[in-house]
């Protein structure tokens, strides 16, 4: 059965995307990297970024591996420039 | 789990950053220092001229880490209160973007801990910086946090 997920977009992400903010529906057992294939197929421009991302799942940085499960909150962070 | 003080004070905010009250409600009968940073927006970068910055964060996550980063600094030093405030939004040139303030018996701790907050504040929270010059704006550079290590067998939930 498929999950869902809430995938927030920041920064420069954002700007390649159109929005701050969508849900997508994966198998279940996807990884936070199969999520960013599929994600791919929708947002052509973002696989160009990739290798500089981290992905997040509810608010914690995760390795690319981790399983998701229905209702987590995903990110794809470009690099931070805060302070 | 983190321990922070309850005198701590980790903030986002969209209004001008007042450090004078911060470091007074941080400041202990039993402290000898207070060490504040205060971050504030350059008027150029890279050799073109700033006009103004934008700043946008990942505000729950944001939160989150400069949270973690109090917790460490009472974990590895010795200092009695944290206050770490980011400001969000349109920032004019010479206006405070973080402001950092520790309070310690010592100043050794109290210095250390702060630098120690302010270089993981810019490695580890999910804050993006938009540039905007005379012609035309970007994301700075920033640095990539470090994420946990790969594993080839999937993990369990925790």
């Amino acid at each position: 059965m498929p999950i869902e997920v809430k995938v927030l977009y920041f920064g420069r992400l954002r700007d390649v995307v159109g929005r701050a903010e969508e849900s997508a529906q994966i198998p279940a057992d996807s990884s936070l990297a199969q999520l960013f294939v599929h994600l791919s197929s929708r947002h052509p421009g973002i696989s160009d970024f990739r290798a500089s991302l981290v992905a997040s799942r509810n608010q914690e940085f995760a390795a690319w591996s981790t399983p998701l499960q229905s209702g987590d909150e995903i990110a794809f962070l470009p690099p931070v420039s805060g302070g | 789990m983190n321990i922070i003080s309850k005198e701590d004070k980790i903030a986002l905010t969209r209004h001008a950053i007042e450090p004078a009250p911060l470091v007074e409600q941080l400041r202990m009968p039993g402290d000898g220092a207070v060490v504040t940073f205060d971050g504030c927006v350059r008027d150029h970068s890279h050799g073109r001229r700033t006009l103004y910055l934008e700043y946008e964060a990942y505000e729950s996550m944001a939160l989150a880490k400069m949270t973690e980063i109090a917790a460490e600094m009472h974990r590895k030093f010795s200092v009695d209160g944290v206050a770490i405030v980011h400001r969000l939004g349109r920032l004019e040139i010479g206006e405070t973007s973080v402001f950092i303030a520790v309070s310690s018996p010592h100043r050794p701790a109290a210095f250390e801990a702060c630098r120690y907050a302010i270089d993981t504040l810019k490695k580890t929270v999910p804050i993006w910086k938009k540039e905007y010059f005379e012609d035309g704006a970007v994301w700075a550079e920033g640095e990539l946090p470090p994420v946990p290590a790969e594993t080839s067998a999937p993990k369990t939930a925790s």
